[in-house]
Protein backbone atom coordinates (compact mmCIF):
# COMPACT_ATOMS: atom_id res chain seq x y z
CA UNK A 1 0.00 0.00 0.00
CA UNK A 2 1.62 3.65 -1.06
CA UNK A 3 2.23 6.01 1.85
CA UNK A 4 0.31 8.66 2.08
CA UNK A 5 2.85 11.99 2.41
CA UNK A 6 1.95 14.76 4.59
CA UNK A 7 2.29 18.04 3.11
CA UNK A 8 5.20 19.53 5.35
CA UNK A 9 4.47 21.50 8.39
CA UNK A 10 5.59 24.96 8.57
CA UNK A 11 8.13 25.00 11.75
CA UNK A 12 6.98 26.32 14.94
CA UNK A 13 8.96 29.99 15.42
CA UNK A 14 11.42 29.44 18.59
CA UNK A 15 10.56 31.76 21.77
CA UNK A 16 12.61 34.61 22.01
CA UNK A 17 11.28 36.48 24.48
CA UNK A 18 13.26 34.72 27.40
CA UNK A 19 16.71 35.49 24.96
CA UNK A 20 15.40 39.12 24.68
CA UNK A 21 14.89 39.29 28.61
CA UNK A 22 18.48 38.18 28.81
CA UNK A 23 19.80 40.46 26.38
CA UNK A 24 18.17 43.61 28.13
CA UNK A 25 19.55 42.91 31.20
CA UNK A 26 23.06 42.14 29.77
CA UNK A 27 23.53 45.22 27.71
CA UNK A 28 22.97 47.88 30.80
CA UNK A 29 24.98 46.19 32.86
CA UNK A 30 28.05 45.30 29.87
CA UNK A 31 27.51 49.41 29.12
CA UNK A 32 28.24 50.06 32.82
CA UNK A 33 31.59 47.72 32.46
CA UNK A 34 32.36 49.67 28.80
CA UNK A 35 35.46 51.55 28.44
CA UNK A 36 35.40 53.72 25.17
CA UNK A 37 38.54 55.37 26.35
CA UNK A 38 41.12 53.62 27.56
CA UNK A 39 43.73 55.66 30.10
CA UNK A 40 47.13 54.48 31.30
CA UNK A 41 49.42 55.83 33.25
CA UNK A 42 53.64 57.48 32.51
CA UNK A 43 55.32 56.97 35.13
CA UNK A 44 58.27 59.49 35.69
CA UNK A 45 61.54 59.31 38.13
CA UNK A 46 61.40 61.81 40.67
CA UNK A 47 64.59 62.04 43.24
CA UNK A 48 63.16 61.34 47.24
CA UNK A 49 62.63 64.05 49.65
CA UNK A 50 65.70 63.93 51.29
CA UNK A 51 67.40 64.50 47.80
CA UNK A 52 64.92 67.54 46.88
CA UNK A 53 66.65 70.88 46.20
CA UNK A 54 64.40 73.47 46.51
CA UNK A 55 67.85 75.98 46.77
CA UNK A 56 70.65 77.25 44.11
CA UNK A 57 73.28 75.11 45.09
CA UNK A 58 75.69 73.69 42.89
CA UNK A 59 74.86 70.26 41.69
CA UNK A 60 77.31 67.43 42.15
CA UNK A 61 79.92 66.76 39.75
CA UNK A 62 78.88 64.32 37.01
CA UNK A 63 80.23 60.51 36.80
CA UNK A 64 82.86 60.50 33.98
CA UNK A 65 82.33 56.90 33.56
CA UNK A 66 78.50 57.00 33.21
CA UNK A 67 76.54 57.72 29.81
CA UNK A 68 74.63 60.71 31.59
CA UNK A 69 72.04 60.62 28.76
CA UNK A 70 70.00 63.76 27.95
CA UNK A 71 67.08 64.67 25.54
CA UNK A 72 66.49 68.15 24.85
CA UNK A 73 63.54 69.70 22.77
CA UNK A 74 63.62 73.32 21.50
CA UNK A 75 61.39 75.30 19.41
CA UNK A 76 63.21 74.39 16.31
CA UNK A 77 65.13 71.22 17.38
CA UNK A 78 65.59 67.68 19.06
CA UNK A 79 68.95 67.10 20.11
CA UNK A 80 70.46 64.00 22.39
CA UNK A 81 73.42 64.82 24.40
CA UNK A 82 75.91 62.39 26.32
CA UNK A 83 78.97 63.05 28.20
CA UNK A 84 78.89 66.58 27.62
CA UNK A 85 78.87 66.08 23.93
CA UNK A 86 75.70 66.44 21.26
CA UNK A 87 75.03 64.75 18.74
CA UNK A 88 73.40 66.68 15.32
CA UNK A 89 70.19 68.61 15.96
CA UNK A 90 67.00 67.08 14.12
CA UNK A 91 65.12 70.45 13.10
CA UNK A 92 61.58 70.52 12.69
CA UNK A 93 58.95 72.30 11.44
CA UNK A 94 56.10 71.96 14.49
CA UNK A 95 52.36 71.38 12.66
CA UNK A 96 49.06 71.28 14.78
CA UNK A 97 46.80 68.44 13.71
CA UNK A 98 43.03 69.53 13.99
CA UNK A 99 39.70 67.30 14.05
CA UNK A 100 36.85 69.55 13.08
CA UNK A 101 33.69 69.37 15.19
CA UNK A 102 31.84 70.44 12.19
CA UNK A 103 32.68 67.64 9.63
CA UNK A 104 35.02 65.34 12.18
CA UNK A 105 37.44 65.58 9.29
CA UNK A 106 41.33 66.49 9.96
CA UNK A 107 43.33 69.51 8.65
CA UNK A 108 46.80 70.11 9.10
CA UNK A 109 48.16 73.74 10.27
CA UNK A 110 51.10 75.65 11.08
CA UNK A 111 51.33 77.65 14.58
CA UNK A 112 51.84 80.58 12.61
CA UNK A 113 48.89 79.94 9.88
CA UNK A 114 46.33 79.56 13.10
CA UNK A 115 48.25 82.54 15.24
CA UNK A 116 47.62 84.77 11.57
CA UNK A 117 43.89 83.86 11.71
CA UNK A 118 43.69 84.06 15.23
CA UNK A 119 44.95 87.69 14.68
CA UNK A 120 42.65 88.44 11.87
CA UNK A 121 39.60 87.88 14.22
CA UNK A 122 38.78 84.48 12.65
CA UNK A 123 38.91 80.65 13.98
CA UNK A 124 41.39 78.17 11.72
CA UNK A 125 39.32 76.99 8.62
CA UNK A 126 37.95 73.74 8.41
CA UNK A 127 37.84 71.75 5.65
CA UNK A 128 33.83 72.43 4.90
CA UNK A 129 34.75 75.92 5.05
CA UNK A 130 33.42 76.32 8.72
CA UNK A 131 35.63 78.15 10.86
CA UNK A 132 36.63 76.65 14.36
CA UNK A 133 36.04 78.74 17.92
CA UNK A 134 39.03 80.80 17.91
CA UNK A 135 38.96 81.05 21.68
CA UNK A 136 38.99 77.23 22.07
CA UNK A 137 40.42 75.71 19.04
CA UNK A 138 42.98 74.81 21.22
CA UNK A 139 40.33 72.05 21.85
CA UNK A 140 40.42 70.71 18.88
CA UNK A 141 44.09 69.81 18.16
CA UNK A 142 44.16 66.10 17.74
CA UNK A 143 48.14 65.84 17.01
CA UNK A 144 50.99 68.18 17.59
CA UNK A 145 53.24 66.69 14.85
CA UNK A 146 57.00 67.34 14.41
CA UNK A 147 57.94 67.05 11.02
CA UNK A 148 62.13 66.34 10.41
CA UNK A 149 63.68 69.18 8.17
CA UNK A 150 66.90 69.00 5.90
CA UNK A 151 68.72 71.78 6.60
CA UNK A 152 71.88 72.67 4.85
CA UNK A 153 72.94 75.89 7.11
CA UNK A 154 71.27 77.64 10.60
CA UNK A 155 70.11 79.95 8.10
CA UNK A 156 68.40 77.74 5.99
CA UNK A 157 64.76 77.73 6.47
CA UNK A 158 64.97 73.51 5.38
CA UNK A 159 63.00 71.44 3.78
CA UNK A 160 60.92 68.84 4.79
CA UNK A 161 61.50 65.53 4.70
CA UNK A 162 59.02 62.65 3.72
CA UNK A 163 58.73 58.52 4.58
CA UNK A 164 56.89 55.87 3.96
CA UNK A 165 54.29 54.98 6.69
CA UNK A 166 51.80 52.23 7.46
CA UNK A 167 48.28 54.02 8.42
CA UNK A 168 45.37 52.71 10.30
CA UNK A 169 43.36 55.10 7.47
CA UNK A 170 42.20 58.91 6.76
CA UNK A 171 45.87 59.51 5.88
CA UNK A 172 47.14 59.31 9.53
CA UNK A 173 50.54 57.98 10.01
CA UNK A 174 51.31 55.10 12.08
CA UNK A 175 55.09 53.47 12.07
CA UNK A 176 57.38 54.57 9.77
CA UNK A 177 59.11 52.66 7.72
CA UNK A 178 63.23 51.28 7.83
CA UNK A 179 64.41 49.75 5.29
CA UNK A 180 67.61 46.52 5.62
CA UNK A 181 70.19 49.42 6.28
CA UNK A 182 67.96 50.29 9.22
CA UNK A 183 67.44 53.49 7.24
CA UNK A 184 64.02 55.60 6.71
CA UNK A 185 62.74 54.88 3.26
CA UNK A 186 62.82 59.27 3.11
CA UNK A 187 63.24 61.77 0.60
CA UNK A 188 63.63 65.49 0.46
CA UNK A 189 59.92 66.85 -0.54
CA UNK A 190 59.27 69.47 -3.90
CA UNK A 191 58.54 73.11 -3.86
CA UNK A 192 58.60 75.34 -1.35
CA UNK A 193 59.68 74.30 2.02
CA UNK A 194 59.69 70.72 0.76
CA UNK A 195 55.87 70.74 1.42
CA UNK A 196 54.82 68.73 -1.32
CA UNK A 197 55.73 64.81 -1.38
CA UNK A 198 58.27 63.83 -3.81
CA UNK A 199 58.08 62.08 -6.68
CA UNK A 200 60.74 59.70 -6.57
CA UNK A 201 59.28 58.59 -3.20
CA UNK A 202 56.92 55.85 -4.26
CA UNK A 203 55.37 53.67 -1.91
CA UNK A 204 56.40 50.20 -2.33
CA UNK A 205 54.26 46.70 -3.64
CA UNK A 206 53.25 43.49 -2.09
CA UNK A 207 56.32 41.59 -1.15
CA UNK A 208 58.37 44.15 0.07
CA UNK A 209 60.74 43.07 2.92
CA UNK A 210 60.13 46.23 5.34
CA UNK A 211 60.65 46.59 8.81
CA UNK A 212 59.39 49.28 11.58
CA UNK A 213 61.38 50.78 14.75
CA UNK A 214 59.58 47.90 16.64
CA UNK A 215 62.10 44.92 16.92
CA UNK A 216 61.59 41.76 15.30
CA UNK A 217 58.73 43.83 12.87
CA UNK A 218 60.40 42.58 9.40
CA UNK A 219 58.26 41.41 7.12
CA UNK A 220 56.95 40.79 3.51
CA UNK A 221 53.99 43.50 2.90
CA UNK A 222 50.67 41.78 2.20
CA UNK A 223 49.08 43.03 -0.80
CA UNK A 224 45.79 44.63 1.63
CA UNK A 225 48.74 46.01 4.01
CA UNK A 226 50.76 47.74 0.83
CA UNK A 227 47.70 49.68 -0.08
CA UNK A 228 47.05 50.59 3.44
CA UNK A 229 50.80 52.35 3.46
CA UNK A 230 51.22 56.19 2.79
CA UNK A 231 53.75 58.89 1.91
CA UNK A 232 53.76 61.39 5.18
CA UNK A 233 56.14 63.69 6.39
CA UNK A 234 58.87 62.20 8.44
CA UNK A 235 58.33 62.77 12.19
CA UNK A 236 61.15 64.04 14.19
CA UNK A 237 60.01 61.75 17.34
CA UNK A 238 60.66 58.87 14.46
CA UNK A 239 64.11 60.26 13.68
CA UNK A 240 65.18 60.82 17.80
CA UNK A 241 63.69 57.24 18.77
CA UNK A 242 66.23 55.60 16.44
CA UNK A 243 69.23 57.21 17.29
CA UNK A 244 68.20 56.26 20.95
CA UNK A 245 67.63 52.66 19.77
CA UNK A 246 71.12 52.63 18.69
CA UNK A 247 72.38 54.04 22.05
CA UNK A 248 70.53 52.23 24.39
CA UNK A 249 72.12 49.09 22.22
CA UNK A 250 76.01 50.69 22.07
CA UNK A 251 75.77 51.52 25.79
CA UNK A 252 73.90 48.40 27.25
CA UNK A 253 76.92 47.75 30.09
CA UNK A 254 76.62 51.14 31.36
CA UNK A 255 75.29 51.63 34.89
CA UNK A 256 73.04 54.40 33.97
CA UNK A 257 72.33 52.87 30.30
CA UNK A 258 68.38 52.76 31.64
CA UNK A 259 68.32 56.61 32.66
CA UNK A 260 67.32 59.82 30.36
CA UNK A 261 66.69 63.58 30.95
CA UNK A 262 64.02 64.94 29.10
CA UNK A 263 65.50 68.55 28.64
CA UNK A 264 62.63 71.00 28.08
CA UNK A 265 62.21 74.93 27.88
CA UNK A 266 58.99 76.84 29.93
CA UNK A 267 56.77 76.87 26.91
CA UNK A 268 56.96 73.33 25.53
CA UNK A 269 53.50 71.73 25.53
CA UNK A 270 53.05 68.87 28.36
CA UNK A 271 51.97 66.59 24.70
CA UNK A 272 55.31 67.20 22.95
CA UNK A 273 56.88 65.88 26.58
CA UNK A 274 54.76 62.60 26.97
CA UNK A 275 55.75 62.18 23.03
CA UNK A 276 59.75 62.42 24.09
CA UNK A 277 58.75 60.13 27.41
CA UNK A 278 56.96 57.53 25.06
CA UNK A 279 60.07 57.06 22.64
CA UNK A 280 62.31 57.30 25.46
CA UNK A 281 60.37 54.49 26.69
CA UNK A 282 60.36 52.51 23.67
CA UNK A 283 64.01 52.46 23.63
CA UNK A 284 64.57 51.20 26.44
CA UNK A 285 64.67 54.39 28.82
CA UNK A 286 62.94 52.47 31.83
CA UNK A 287 64.11 55.90 34.03
CA UNK A 288 62.75 59.20 32.53
CA UNK A 289 63.80 62.63 34.49
CA UNK A 290 62.50 65.67 34.11
CA UNK A 291 64.37 68.91 33.77
CA UNK A 292 64.46 72.65 32.52
CA UNK A 293 66.47 73.39 29.27
CA UNK A 294 68.97 76.19 31.11
CA UNK A 295 68.90 74.92 34.65
CA UNK A 296 65.80 74.79 37.07
CA UNK B 1 -15.33 62.32 5.23
CA UNK B 2 -15.15 59.67 7.06
CA UNK B 3 -11.21 58.68 7.48
CA UNK B 4 -9.90 55.48 5.66
CA UNK B 5 -9.24 52.78 8.40
CA UNK B 6 -6.18 50.45 7.42
CA UNK B 7 -7.62 47.33 7.49
CA UNK B 8 -4.62 44.87 9.85
CA UNK B 9 -4.82 40.66 10.06
CA UNK B 10 -6.60 39.57 13.03
CA UNK B 11 -2.82 38.04 14.23
CA UNK B 12 -0.24 39.59 12.76
CA UNK B 13 2.77 38.08 14.89
CA UNK B 14 4.90 40.22 16.41
CA UNK B 15 8.69 39.46 15.01
CA UNK B 16 11.61 39.62 17.28
CA UNK B 17 13.82 38.19 14.80
CA UNK B 18 15.14 41.84 14.21
CA UNK B 19 15.48 42.83 16.99
CA UNK B 20 17.37 39.96 18.00
CA UNK B 21 19.94 40.68 15.31
CA UNK B 22 20.28 43.94 16.28
CA UNK B 23 20.78 43.07 20.40
CA UNK B 24 23.64 40.37 19.70
CA UNK B 25 25.30 42.97 17.42
CA UNK B 26 25.14 45.47 20.42
CA UNK B 27 26.18 42.77 22.83
CA UNK B 28 29.47 41.74 21.09
CA UNK B 29 30.39 45.21 21.11
CA UNK B 30 29.91 45.67 23.96
CA UNK B 31 32.12 42.36 24.85
CA UNK B 32 34.79 43.43 23.02
CA UNK B 33 35.01 46.83 24.76
CA UNK B 34 34.38 45.54 28.38
CA UNK B 35 36.95 46.37 30.76
CA UNK B 36 36.58 44.07 33.64
CA UNK B 37 39.11 45.65 35.76
CA UNK B 38 37.06 48.89 36.07
CA UNK B 39 39.29 52.06 35.74
CA UNK B 40 40.97 53.01 38.63
CA UNK B 41 41.93 56.56 37.31
CA UNK B 42 39.22 58.66 35.46
CA UNK B 43 39.57 61.56 32.85
CA UNK B 44 38.57 65.07 34.59
CA UNK B 45 36.24 67.20 32.93
CA UNK B 46 37.73 70.55 30.99
CA UNK B 47 40.88 68.32 29.84
CA UNK B 48 42.62 66.35 26.95
CA UNK B 49 44.73 64.21 28.22
CA UNK B 50 48.23 63.37 25.74
CA UNK B 51 47.70 60.40 23.40
CA UNK B 52 50.73 57.83 24.43
CA UNK B 53 51.86 54.31 23.76
CA UNK B 54 51.84 53.47 27.35
CA UNK B 55 49.89 50.43 28.69
CA UNK B 56 50.60 50.57 31.94
CA UNK B 57 47.44 50.85 34.42
CA UNK B 58 47.71 52.27 37.71
CA UNK B 59 47.70 49.52 40.40
CA UNK B 60 45.99 51.43 43.19
CA UNK B 61 43.87 54.69 43.30
CA UNK B 62 45.91 57.02 44.17
CA UNK B 63 45.57 60.96 45.01
CA UNK B 64 44.85 62.88 41.45
CA UNK B 65 45.70 66.82 40.74
CA UNK B 66 44.48 67.93 38.09
CA UNK B 67 46.11 70.99 35.89
CA UNK B 68 43.53 72.28 32.96
CA UNK B 69 44.26 75.61 31.52
CA UNK B 70 41.97 77.73 34.39
CA UNK B 71 42.70 75.63 37.53
CA UNK B 72 45.33 73.67 39.49
CA UNK B 73 42.44 71.05 41.74
CA UNK B 74 43.63 68.14 44.15
CA UNK B 75 40.95 65.62 44.45
CA UNK B 76 38.80 67.96 42.47
CA UNK B 77 39.06 71.18 44.65
CA UNK B 78 40.14 74.61 43.06
CA UNK B 79 43.43 75.43 45.05
CA UNK B 80 45.26 77.76 42.76
CA UNK B 81 44.46 79.03 38.99
CA UNK B 82 46.82 78.01 36.51
CA UNK B 83 47.68 81.70 35.32
CA UNK B 84 49.14 82.61 38.71
CA UNK B 85 51.02 79.09 38.75
CA UNK B 86 52.32 80.50 35.10
CA UNK B 87 53.16 84.26 36.50
CA UNK B 88 55.21 82.74 39.54
CA UNK B 89 58.75 82.49 39.72
CA UNK B 90 59.29 79.98 42.62
CA UNK B 91 59.44 76.54 41.93
CA UNK B 92 57.40 75.57 44.97
CA UNK B 93 53.28 75.95 44.80
CA UNK B 94 53.04 76.89 48.21
CA UNK B 95 48.97 76.44 48.21
CA UNK B 96 49.15 73.14 46.20
CA UNK B 97 51.81 72.41 48.75
CA UNK B 98 49.93 72.86 51.91
CA UNK B 99 46.94 70.55 50.74
CA UNK B 100 49.21 67.77 49.66
CA UNK B 101 51.10 67.74 52.91
CA UNK B 102 47.53 67.14 54.67
CA UNK B 103 46.82 64.90 52.57
CA UNK B 104 50.17 63.34 52.62
CA UNK B 105 50.02 63.38 56.46
CA UNK B 106 46.73 62.23 56.79
CA UNK B 107 47.86 58.61 54.79
CA UNK B 108 50.72 58.61 56.64
CA UNK B 109 48.51 58.49 59.83
CA UNK B 110 45.96 55.80 58.34
CA UNK B 111 48.92 53.65 57.19
CA UNK B 112 50.24 54.06 60.65
CA UNK B 113 46.58 52.54 62.33
CA UNK B 114 46.42 50.35 59.97
CA UNK B 115 49.95 48.64 60.74
CA UNK B 116 51.56 49.55 57.40
CA UNK B 117 54.98 51.23 56.84
CA UNK B 118 54.63 55.06 56.83
CA UNK B 119 57.75 56.15 55.62
CA UNK B 120 56.98 55.04 51.85
CA UNK B 121 56.68 57.16 48.86
CA UNK B 122 53.72 58.62 48.37
CA UNK B 123 51.92 57.88 44.98
CA UNK B 124 50.37 60.62 42.92
CA UNK B 125 48.43 60.59 39.33
CA UNK B 126 48.40 63.70 38.03
CA UNK B 127 46.53 64.54 34.75
CA UNK B 128 47.14 67.69 33.02
CA UNK B 129 45.80 69.30 29.91
CA UNK B 130 48.01 68.53 26.79
CA UNK B 131 48.60 71.87 25.75
CA UNK B 132 49.48 73.01 29.25
CA UNK B 133 53.19 74.69 29.07
CA UNK B 134 56.33 72.74 30.49
CA UNK B 135 56.64 75.32 33.50
CA UNK B 136 53.46 74.98 34.56
CA UNK B 137 53.62 71.11 34.90
CA UNK B 138 57.23 71.39 36.22
CA UNK B 139 56.49 73.36 39.20
CA UNK B 140 53.20 71.16 40.12
CA UNK B 141 55.39 67.69 39.70
CA UNK B 142 58.47 69.65 41.96
CA UNK B 143 55.45 70.59 44.43
CA UNK B 144 53.95 66.97 44.35
CA UNK B 145 57.64 65.83 45.09
CA UNK B 146 58.25 67.73 47.77
CA UNK B 147 55.27 67.23 49.61
CA UNK B 148 56.57 63.91 49.28
CA UNK B 149 54.60 62.24 46.74
CA UNK B 150 57.64 61.39 44.92
CA UNK B 151 55.71 58.33 42.95
CA UNK B 152 54.64 60.42 39.77
CA UNK B 153 52.47 59.10 37.30
CA UNK B 154 51.09 61.07 34.34
CA UNK B 155 47.27 60.10 32.95
CA UNK B 156 47.38 59.62 29.50
CA UNK B 157 45.08 58.30 26.57
CA UNK B 158 46.02 55.04 24.98
CA UNK B 159 46.73 55.07 21.10
CA UNK B 160 44.04 53.16 19.19
CA UNK B 161 41.96 53.03 22.55
CA UNK B 162 44.25 50.54 23.54
CA UNK B 163 43.66 48.07 20.98
CA UNK B 164 47.61 46.70 18.91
Amino acid sequence: MAKELKPPKDPDEPDLLPAMGLFTILIPMLLSMTAFQKLAIVEVTLPERSMMNMTNDAPPEPDQQALNLSLAITPEYLVIGARGGFQPNVYFKEMWTFRCKSDSKLITYSPEEVKAAVDAGHGPKCQDGQEMDKEKYLYEIETIELWALEKTSEEDPGRVRWALYSSQGENVPDSAFVNGNNEFIAMTGEGPGGLKAPAGLKKPGAGTALATLTPNSARKLKPEDAAKNIIYPLSAYDLIAKDLIAIHTQFIDLEDVDNIIVVANDDTQFDKIISLMDRAKSAGFAKVNLAKLGGG
Amino acid sequence: MARKTRKYGKDVPFSLTSMMDMMTIILVFMIKNIDAEGQLVTQAENLILPVSTSKIQPKEVSLTVVVDANYVLVDNAKIISTDEVLQQQELLLTKVDSVLQERRKAEQEHALAAGLPADEAGNIVVQIDKNIPYDAMYKVMATCGFAGYTNIAFAVMMKNGGEE
